[in-house]
């Protein structure tokens, strides 16, 4: 079968895996199996990030996502955070858990500095602190939920990113997101942000193989839907189409430049038919 | 078109409307003391405030040269959502709400009207290149706000739209930035909606081109008392009255980033 391809559009989002697979926990639903042991992605050197966000603003970009694995875990991170922020708004994806009072000073001074935003999102899946230790390990939550607060308090505004894995769950009637909304408010949190994203068949929750998208699904579709039309992932190996098959040999377009990865990628995963159907992205 | 763009040394440029039509009153009111050549409003002339017509005959009167907005290509086009941009559940509920008010209140002939309207404008001020768009001049609902625009990118536009100044609104929050080397981009604000900074007054840009390019904002006083009243008469959601009369923002604050939402109340 001939497998469909997305051309990319313009490159506007830089994701950067700075810690490859490497976590400290190990979540079931992980869409790329990171874990502390033996990560199957490696680090990123801290020049090599700084290369390829030179790289990035010689070819205009608009924003930088930082990811992994835990990207707190990276020995330069904050460094890595102060280089983004020169060139462009800055995300960092976390699960919070390293994210210590004085880890919240040194990012509200950077974000201060910076013209540009710097926002953080914090990982937590269920409002209900056993449920969510289920998915995310024990004192996930209680450590994320700190994390909230240390960056509220500092003027951060964290954004709660929560996946549907979860969902089924919920007590009949009552939507993720008000639980969420209800949840940070009570904490104090008086601008709560939240971002829900829905669960991908890879990495830890990657099943038998499944549904793929064929050329004549895409005749007439348009491309823009896709968030591999407009972005690309540096992490160990190159950069690669899109952060969700991040690291993936048949996803991998270029081995250094990000020029070179200015090229169609195949949409060959089952991931991209949940892509397809949701128009979903994992920018803020 | 290869028609050479017109030239002026002194325009006004309005953002968004959003139906605020005492608002856009007293802005072309004010605009007329201020010897400009031309008057332009970058799109969005519907949402948010109440009886969408009203704006249209204000707009041939101040012979205010428009270009399209994605709220005025939805009007004009039957869809059934205003393409705003937004992401968060929240934000769309209340966008619905003014997209079906206003898809309601707008006749056929204005819709019409919208619907002829172009996506981009050039024009000369002085020697610089003008080019208008309303979201981003590579997509109209892209949002550029201050602390989301990167120079790196501003200068692309710059480069690929082969243009001295960038003028843009969508965002609701104006903002100027000038370029090293060379390039302006203004976020003109809006009319329609005050900034999100407990002022209850909106702004348009003063652009006017010397030696250099001065850029002024302006603040717009209007009866937004009136306003708030008819949009209660309207049915219109209390959080948007609030919103004209404390000047805050209620709703759409999902998609301010960090530093904009920081600014705001909620
Ligand atoms: S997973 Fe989604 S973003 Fe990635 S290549 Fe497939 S369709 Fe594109
Ligand atoms: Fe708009």
């Amino acid at each position: 079968m001939t497998i469909p391809t997305a051309p990319l559009l313009e490159l506007s989002t830089l994701w950067i895996q700075v810690t490859g697979t490497w976590c400290n926990l190990t979540c079931t639903h992980c869409l790329n199996s990171s874990g502390p042991h033996n990560p199957w992605l490696k680090s990123l050197d801290t020049d090599m990030v700084i290369r390829s966000i030179k790289e990035g603003a010689e070819l205009g970009i608009k924003e930088i996502y930082y990811t992994g694995g835990e990207p707190f875990l990276h020995k330069d991170m904050l460094l890595l955070t102060a280089h983004a922020l020169e060139v462009a708004p800055t995300t960092i994806l976390t699960n919070g858990t390293l994210i210590t009072e004085q880890v919240a000073d040194h990012l509200a001074a950077l974000a201060q500095n910076s013209p540009y935003s710097l926002e953080i999102r914090i990982s937590i899946d269920d409002v209900d602190p056993e449920k969510n230790d289920r998915i995310r390990g024990k004192g996930a939550f209680s450590k994320a939920i700190r994390a909230l607060q240390v960056l509220h308090s500092r003027g951060l505004l964290p954004i709660v990113t929560a996946t549907e894995i979860l969902r089924d769950e919920l007590p009949e009637g009552s939507g993720m997101y008000e639980q969420f909304r209800d949840l940070l408010l009570s904490l104090g949190i008086t601008k709560p942000r939240m971002k829900i994203m829905p669960v991908f068949s890879i990495g830890r929750m990657e099943g038998e193989g499944g549904p793929l998208l064929t050329p004549e699904m895409l005749d007439g579709f348009d491309y823009s839907l896709l968030q591999c039309s407009e972005t690309r992932v540096v992490a160990e190996g190159g950069v690669y189409a899109c952060p969700i098959l991040a690291g993936l040999p048949q996803a991998r377009l270029s081995e250094k430049s990000l020029k070179e990865a200015f090229k169609p990628c195949d949409l060959y995963h089952t991931a991209c038919v949940t892509c397809y159907e949701t128009g979903m992205t994992c920018k803020n | 078109m290869n028609r050479e763009p017109k030239e002026y040394r002194r325009i006004a440029v309005c953002g968004g409307i959003y139906n605020n039509y005492l608002a856009l009153e007293a802005a072309l009111e004010d605009i007329r003391r201020r010897e400009v050549e031309a008057v332009f409003c970058l799109g969005d002339m519907g949402a948010f405030g109440p009886h969408p017509d009203r704006v249209f005959p204000l707009l041939g009167e101040g012979k205010v040269l428009a270009i399209q907005g994605n709220y005025d290509q939805s009007l004009a086009t039957g869809l059934d959502n205003c393409h705003c941009g937004y992401t968060d559940p929240r934000d769309n509920y209340f966008a619905q709400l003014s997209y079906e008010y206003t898809f309601r209140k707008t006749s056929h002939e204005n819709k019409a009207w919208l619907g002829k309207l172009a996506t981009h404008r050039r024009v000369k001020l002085g020697q610089y290149r003008v080019l208008m768009c309303h979201g981003s001049p590579r997509r109209t609902n892209e949002f550029l706000w201050e602390s989301t625009s990167p120079n790196c990118l501003l200068e692309k536009f710059c480069r690929d739209f082969e243009t001295d100044i960038l003028l843009c609104t969508h965002t609701g929050i104006k903002w100027h930035r000038a370029l090293d080397g060379y390039g302006h981009i203004i976020n003109v604000g809006t009319i329609g909606r005050p900034e999100n900074d407990g002022q209850v007054h909106v702004w348009y840009t003063l652009l006017t081109a010397g030696d250099d390019l001065q850029v002024e904002f302006i603040p717009v006083r209007y009866d937004h008392e009136t306003l708030a009243r008819e949009m209660e008469k309207e049915g219109l959601p209390s959080e948007f009255i609030e919103t004209i009369r404390t000047g805050w923002w209620t709703t759409c604050l999902e998609i301010l980033p960090a530093k904009e939402r920081a600014r705001g109340k909620y």
